[in-house]
């Protein structure tokens, strides 16, 4: 059975994310298409020179899926907060999974709430996000 | 010791203006792999009752990016430069929004940077800047608010 933020209880979990593989090109557009311009991202030489071995992902390209996983689901009106913790880096050529899990449903202010575990893995089954979603179940 | 400008604790940066345009909402939208077409076709948009393209959840931090721009522009220092912050040792640590309201496409809202404060982690060799973006519209009030860290790896 499918669920709704109105029968969604504790324990359920949400349809899952996938985006990638993440390649340098990726990289430039998300750079380009949120205006993070922050060469340790995009120019392999700026990284060399910062002690790193290569580029690495936007982490905020990997919470951009989070936001999917929540609003492919519940609709973008319904989200009332989105937060993520940033746990590891994200490498050229991975590809992240996202999911969701409903932790609870509870009062805020008399209306229905549901908060959501997110989290984002890449291919080596590493966490590199872990983070919550507030979905309004009105 | 820390690279942070520490001092900077308090600042708060004057209301920038910045224009949430179509294309830009689009671009994003198409970037993250977004599948919605109310966040990229504006047709779409207006049949599910929105006055244009509305702006993906993550989209404030292309709001607070562009405000950044244009306080370099205007020759004011963006908040990364008000806090110091070196490029080659930045981690984002953790973001945050609370949605109070939808963005579309054609408002033009305001962006309002704080510096909330500083702190150490991992027996020093980590030190973390707390940062906050209040994104307003004139006529709808608060829309969004960002808090951020940012980390410098110092060890």
């Amino acid at each position: 059975m499918t669920i709704t933020p109105h029968t969604a209880t504790a324990g359920d979990t949400l349809p899952s994310v996938t985006f990638g593989p993440i390649t340098r090109t990726t990289l430039a557009l998300y750079a380009g298409a949120s205006g993070d311009h922050n060469p340790i991202h995009i120019d392999l030489d700026f990284a060399k020179q910062a002690g790193l071995q290569d580029v690495f992902a936007h982490g905020m390209l990997s919470m951009a899926q989070l936001g999917r996983v929540a609003t492919n689901w519940a609709g973008t009106d319904r989200l009332r907060g989105l937060s993520s913790r940033f746990t590891a880096l994200t490498p050229v050529g991975a590809t992240v999974t996202c999911t969701g899990r409903v932790v609870e449903r509870f009062e805020k202010d008399g209306a229905p709430m549901l908060r959501i575990a997110l989290t984002a893995t890449i291919d080596d089954g590493t966490q590199t996000l872990r983070g919550e979603a507030l979905i309004s179940a009105a | 010791m820390g690279i942070f400008d520490r001092s900077s604790a308090g600042h708060e940066s004057p209301p920038i203006d910045v224009i949430v345009e179509r294309g830009a909402v689009a671009f994003f939208a198409e970037t993250i792999g977004e599948t919605n077409p109310i966040h990229s076709d504006a047709e779409a948009a207006r049949a599910a009752g929105h006055p244009d393209v509305m702006a993906p959840v993550t989209y404030p931090v292309v709001i607070d990016m562009a405000a950044a721009k244009e306080s370099e522009r205007k020759s004011m220092p963006a908040l990364l430069e008000v806090i110091k912050a070196d490029m080659r040792y930045l981690l984002h640590g953790n973001e945050n929004y609370d949605y109070h309201g939808p963005i579309f496409a054609g408002d033009t809202v305001q962006v309002i940077s704080r510096v909330k404060g500083f702190s150490d982690a991992k027996g020093g060799k980590l030190e973390i800047a707390h940062l906050e973006m209040e994104i307003r519209h004139p006529g709808r009030g608060t829309l969004t608010v960002a808090r951020r860290d940012l980390i410098h790896r110092l060890g």
